[in-house]
Parts: C-alpha cells; structure tokens; sequence
C-alpha cells in the first residue's frame, strides 16, 4: 500500500531523513520509535506535504500514486491522513463545519456525491460519542480552547469521519492521561479492519499496550536503523535509547 | 473653496428650523474651515476629491422609491422599523405602535425637544469637517427617546438606502434614560452611486444599556461620511458593532465619551475591501473619568486594490485612575496591492491603568491553511474559511442572532468573491 523508497528530506537546509525505506501492507499497524529530533514528525509532514519540507531524493507512493507529485489536499483525497502532535486552534470556524467541508472536499474529490446534511450530522455525532467528546464540542472554534487531550480525540474524530487509508499519528499519545490514552487506542483500534493502516510515531512503549503493531521500528538520525516485531518496543522501554546509540556505533564499526 | 462646498453653504444658509440656533454655530465654522486635503492629518489617507467630482442631486431631494432600492430585510428581526429613502423619512412604511415608554419623532417635523436641542452635537467632535457640513444640511433623521427603567425588547431599526446620484444628510438622537435598556440598528445601503453623511449621538443615562449595531454595507461605488458618538455615564454600557462594506469612500468616526465612573464600552468592528474600496475609521475613546473600562477589537480583510484605514485613539484623562482598556486591531491582506494604513494612538495622563494596544497585518497562517489542506480542504476553500473565521469570531460575539444569522452567508459570499481574484 505504502512504499517509502530512499527518502531524503531536507528542512531548512538541514538534511533530516537521510534514506528512509519502508513498506506498508493493507491492515498493517507499523510503530515508529526513536528519540527526539531523529526524523520522526518530518515523515509525516514531508508526506502529507508541508510547505518547507522539501524532499531531495527518493520516492513515495500511496497504491500506487506517487505522492510527492500532489498537492497537500489531494494526498488527502487519495487517503492520507495525519493526526497531528500539536493541532491547530482556529477561532471562528466551526468544528462542525471544518469537518463537513473536509468530508465533502474529499468525497468531491473521489467523485461521490456529497452527504446530506442529516447524515453528515448522524455521522459526527456518532464519531463525537466515539471519542467520548461532549456533543457542544461539534459547535465550538476548531481545538478552540481545547485542553491537549480534547485536541488529540478530536484529532481521532476527524480520522474516523474521513475514512482514510493510511493514517499516521504523531504522538497521539503524548499529553494524554490514562483515560484519554484509551480513548485515543480505542478510536485507533476500531478503524482496524485489516484494510486500513496505520503508522503511529510514538515516544513511549505505553500507547503500543493497546495498539497491538504489526511492526516496529526504531528510527534515529533520520534512518530506520533497527526492525522488529512488538517485543522490540519492549526492549527500547527496559534499555532506553542510549542503548539504541551503542547499538548504532556497533553497527557503524561492523560496517567500516 | 471648491464649487461643491459653495454650493453647500448656499443651501444651509435657506434652512429654518428649530435646529437653526445650532446649524448656525456650525455654519459659521464651516465657513472658516479649508476642505480638507491629503495634508489633513485626520483625512490623509481619505481619497475625498471624489466627493467634488461626482454629480449628485441637490440635498434631500425626494426621490421614488422603488423595490430595488430599499435595504435588505433581516429576517426574524421583528424590529420597530424607522424606513428612510434617499434621506427622506417614510412615515408609511415605518412601523406606528410603539411600546410603552418609547417615543421616535422624525426630526424634520420639528418636535419642540429640549434635550433633542442641548443633545445636538453634544457628543460629536465639533470641527469635524463633514459633520460640520451635516450640522447644516440634515434636516431630516430620527429622535429616539427611551423613558427611564424601560427595556424595549424590540430593536429599533434604521433602515436607510440610497439610490442612483442621489445626495442626504440624516441625523439621528438618542437618549437612553436612566436603567432604560434598547438596541438600535442603523443599516445604510447603497446600491449605485450615491453620497449620504448620517451622523448618530447617543447620551445613554446612569445604569442604561445599549446594545448599538451599524450594518454600514454599501456597494462598490457609494460614498459615505457618518459617525456614531456616544456618551456614557455612571455604569453605563455599551455594545457596539459596525460592519463595513466597500464604497469608493466610506469613513466613519466613533466617539465613545466615558464621563461616568464604571462605565462599560465596547465595540466591534468588521471591514470587508475588495476592489479599489476605501474604508477609514476614526476613533477615539475618551476616558474622563476614573474605574471605566473600553474594549475594541477591529478586523480587516483586504483584497484586490482596496484601503483600510483604521485610526484608533485611547485618551486617558488626568486622574481617571484604574482604567482598564484594550484595543486590538488585526488585519489580513489577501492581495499585494491592497493596503492598510492602521495608527493606534495611547495618550495617556494618569499613572495607574491598563492599557493595551495591538494592531497586526498578517496574510493568511501558514499552520492553519496547512492544517485545512491537510483534510482535504483546496487552498481556496481554505482562504474562505479562514478569512471567515476571521470575522466570525467576532459575528459569534454579537447578542442579536437574527443579525449574525443574516450576516454569516453575507459573509462567506463575500469571501468567495473576494477569494476569487
């Protein structure tokens, strides 16, 4: 579904990834890992295209669509979705109507028709619950005031209502208590449906207890440098990244 | 002195009314006042040379009105209606039944008020140049009146439209009595070229509320000059929103005068330019007195070739102690050619407030159009719903839901077009 090839991102001349290669099957959850400033919120970003991240070699494709070649809003349509680390307040629009003109600029998109009003409605409302966020927060300002957590499951309520393919979620658990914690896994959990996959970045082991990955992988100067199943998670938790760091020089000594 | 201003002159000196003891005072100062220039500081950025060059019909001269030229209807208003064509009051269309405790007369029937009287020109800055010219000229308006303890639950709402070349000048009075509750809208519409002045002074009494809405939403060509200038006293409040729409010129002056202690003010603005609109906005804020406190927040959105201007000044007076005032001014420039010209100004004399000031000029967050993006949401889309949001933080804060609701698709048309160029 997913094919990442040779990725180099460059950030204000600053070379961040530097060869990133991974593949990702339908249904698929691959955990990335790895300490701060290795790369990790510039994949999702260099995906989805921000403005600035500028991709200096290698490819990306999504089914077969290459993303790098779309606009911002297209990689969207073609079922991209970023949940992000700090989401945006926007005062004076609507949650309600940022997420129906989402849902209808996709849908146009693809060339469906648009969803009624009503059914919209039924749909945001169902999501809202899913999320366990008060009904109100549908008419309030876009994160407008939200406290961090609020943010993060409104975040989960957008990626259920927009159905993507592929979605990638940056630290959606950092900030969250326990309870929110399992909010954000449950909302995650239910979008399995062993078609849709996921690439969740993550800090921390705890978020991977109760979003079972498929794979995990440890990024670090802007290259996946080690691969594994869930136990490899583990491993990071008990030895930390200096561990990571040690095991990054042996594998540079072996290869010189 | 230009043709224009000669030929005002002549037509103040034929007026006789119960007014003429004030007009005269100001005709006398009109007389000894240049027209103003781009070397006027309060008229710099103020393109008024159009005002010379275009042809209008001679002041208040009654026109026919016709279906395309009356305001646009706000629906669920339910207001008490004062309808004004072309500067001329329409008794007819006007709504009769008032409640209890309000009295409205028409100023050209020269109701023999003697608060109407003193009040005239009372709070309005005496040498502004196009309030002088409206001193002289504006025979008709409206005189509200609200009896003390009284809440009118009703708006009062002054519909004023303009059609083709023509020329008015209305004024209006109102006194707010003491505890009295009410809200006034004044909605002035142009649909062609036209030129009116429409200046407003409210005196709101102890304990009074006013709740006051200026919908000032002209078309491209339409030129306009007015004011609103209030008057607080002792915990007084008021809420102002004003709403700007293009015109070749349109320049307001807000006056918002605290001379009792614990008085409340505060004021909204929204403009919205496209095309070579200009829009100018004088204020000033007078704190007299001590323990009062001033909000207002100004947002603009600029696009094509358009001006705003925005001149904001907070005085605070000598020994009016803890004050508390804030004024914010935040613009958004959609195109490289459209300009904003925004001068806050503090003049503080006492030594124990707070005052803040802010103005921005931003284009559009790169954050939040990314983020929008990001939903699938096309750059253009994204534009108008941001420069919505913009605005309609400011439409969500307004109490009469009949006027946001009617407001809000105005808006977001307007954006589409604006976003468009």
């Amino acid at each position: 579904m997913l094919k990442i090839n040779n990725l180099h991102v460059n950030v204000a001349n600053n070379d961040i990834i530097k060869g990133l290669t991974l593949s990702i099957k339908p249904g698929e959850v691959h955990a990335i890992m790895g300490p701060t400033g290795a790369g990790k919120s510039t994949l999702g970003y260099a995906l989805t295209g921000r403005d600035g991240y500028q991709v200096t070699q290698g490819s990306a494709t999504l089914n077969g669509t290459d993303l790098l070649d779309l606009e911002v809003e297209d990689r969207a349509a073609a079922g991209l979705f970023l949940a992000f680390q700090y989401p945006v307040e926007i005062p004076g629009v609507s949650n309600m109507e940022f997420l129906k003109v989402s849902v209808d600029s996709q849908r146009k998109a693809r060339g469906q028709e648009a969803l009624s009003s009503s059914v919209f409605l039924k749909r945001a409302k169902a999501a809202c619950k899913q999320v366990n966020l008060p009904l109100a927060f549908l008419k309030r300002g876009v994160n407008e005031g939200f406290s961090g957590g609020e943010k993060k499951r409104n975040e989960i309520m957008q990626m259920i209502l927009l159905e993507p393919i592929l979605s990638i979620l940056d630290e959606s658990d950092s900030g969250l208590d326990i309870d929110a914690l399992k909010i954000v896994a449950e909302g995650i959990n239910g979008q399995r449906d062993g078609q849709r996959s996921f690439i969740v970045i993550t800090h921390y082991q705890r978020l991977l207890d109760y979003i079972k990955p498929d794979f995990v992988h440890v990024l670090a100067d802007g290259k996946i440098i080690k691969s594994g199943g869930p136990e490899l998670a583990l491993e990071l938790e008990a030895q930390g990244y200096a561990w990571l760091e040690s095991y990054d020089r042996n594998a540079q000594e072996a290869n010189a | 002195m230009s043709n224009w201003l000669a030929e005002t002159i002549r037509q103040a000196e034929k007026i006789d009314d119960w007014l003429s003891p004030k007009r005269a005072q100001s005709l006398s100062l009109l007389k000894s006042t240049a027209w103003p220039t781009r070397q006027t500081e309060a008229w710099k950025y103020t393109p008024i040379n159009v005002i010379e060059r275009a042809v209008f019909k001679s002041a208040n001269d009654p026109q026919i009105p016709t279906e395309q030229n009356s305001c646009s209807q706000i629906p669920n208003l339910q207001a008490i209606e004062l309808i004004f064509f072309d500067g001329i009051f329409d008794r007819n269309a006007s709504t009769q039944q008032l409640p209890d405790g309000l009295t409205i007369s028409s100023l050209s029937e020269g109701a023999d008020l003697s608060w109407a009287l003193s009040s005239f020109n009372q709070t309005k800055p005496k040498h502004h140049f196009f309030g002088l010219i409206n001193d002289t000229l504006a025979t008709q308006g409206c005189i509200i009146d609200v009896a003390e303890d009284q809440c009118i639950q009703q708006p009062i709402h002054i519909a004023q439209s303009f059609s083709l070349g023509s020329q008015s000048h209305t004024r209006i009075l109102v006194r707010v009595g003491k505890r009295a509750k009410v809200t006034v809208i004044e909605q002035l519409q142009g649909d062609q070229l036209s030129f009116n002045t429409s200046f407003a002074e409210y005196q709101i009494a102890d304990h009074a509320y006013l709740e006051h809405y200026r919908l000032a939403m002209q078309c491209e060509q339409a030129i306009s000059v007015g004011g609103c200038h209030f008057h607080l006293s002792t915990t007084s409040q008021l809420n102002s929103n004003l709403i700007g729409f293009g015109s070749q010129l349109s320049r307001i002056d807000m006056d918002i005068i605290h001379t009792g202690e614990q008085s409340n003010a505060k004021a909204n603005v929204i403009y919205l330019l496209d095309g070579k609109e200009v829009f100018d906005l004088h204020s000033a804020i007078e704190h007299t007195v001590p323990n009062g406190v001033s909000e207002q927040n100004i947002r603009c959105i600029v696009a094509d070739r358009a001006n705003a201007i925005f001149n904001g000044r907070i005085h605070i007076h000598r020994n009016a102690q803890k004050i508390l005032a804030a004024m914010n001014n935040r613009n958004l420039l959609l195109s490289d050619n459209a300009q904003i010209n925004t001068k806050p100004e503090l003049e503080i004399y006492a030594d124990d407030v707070r005052c803040a000031h802010s103005a921005t000029i931003a284009e559009i967050d790169d954050e939040a159009m990314f983020y929008l993006q990001s939903r699938g949401i096309s750059r253009g889309d994204a534009q108008v719903l941001l420069s919505f949001g913009f605005i309609n933080e400011l439409v969500d804060q307004m109490n009469n839901a009949a006027i946001a609701q009617w407001l809000r698709p105005i808006l977001r048309q307007r954006f589409a077009k604006m976003g468009l160029r």
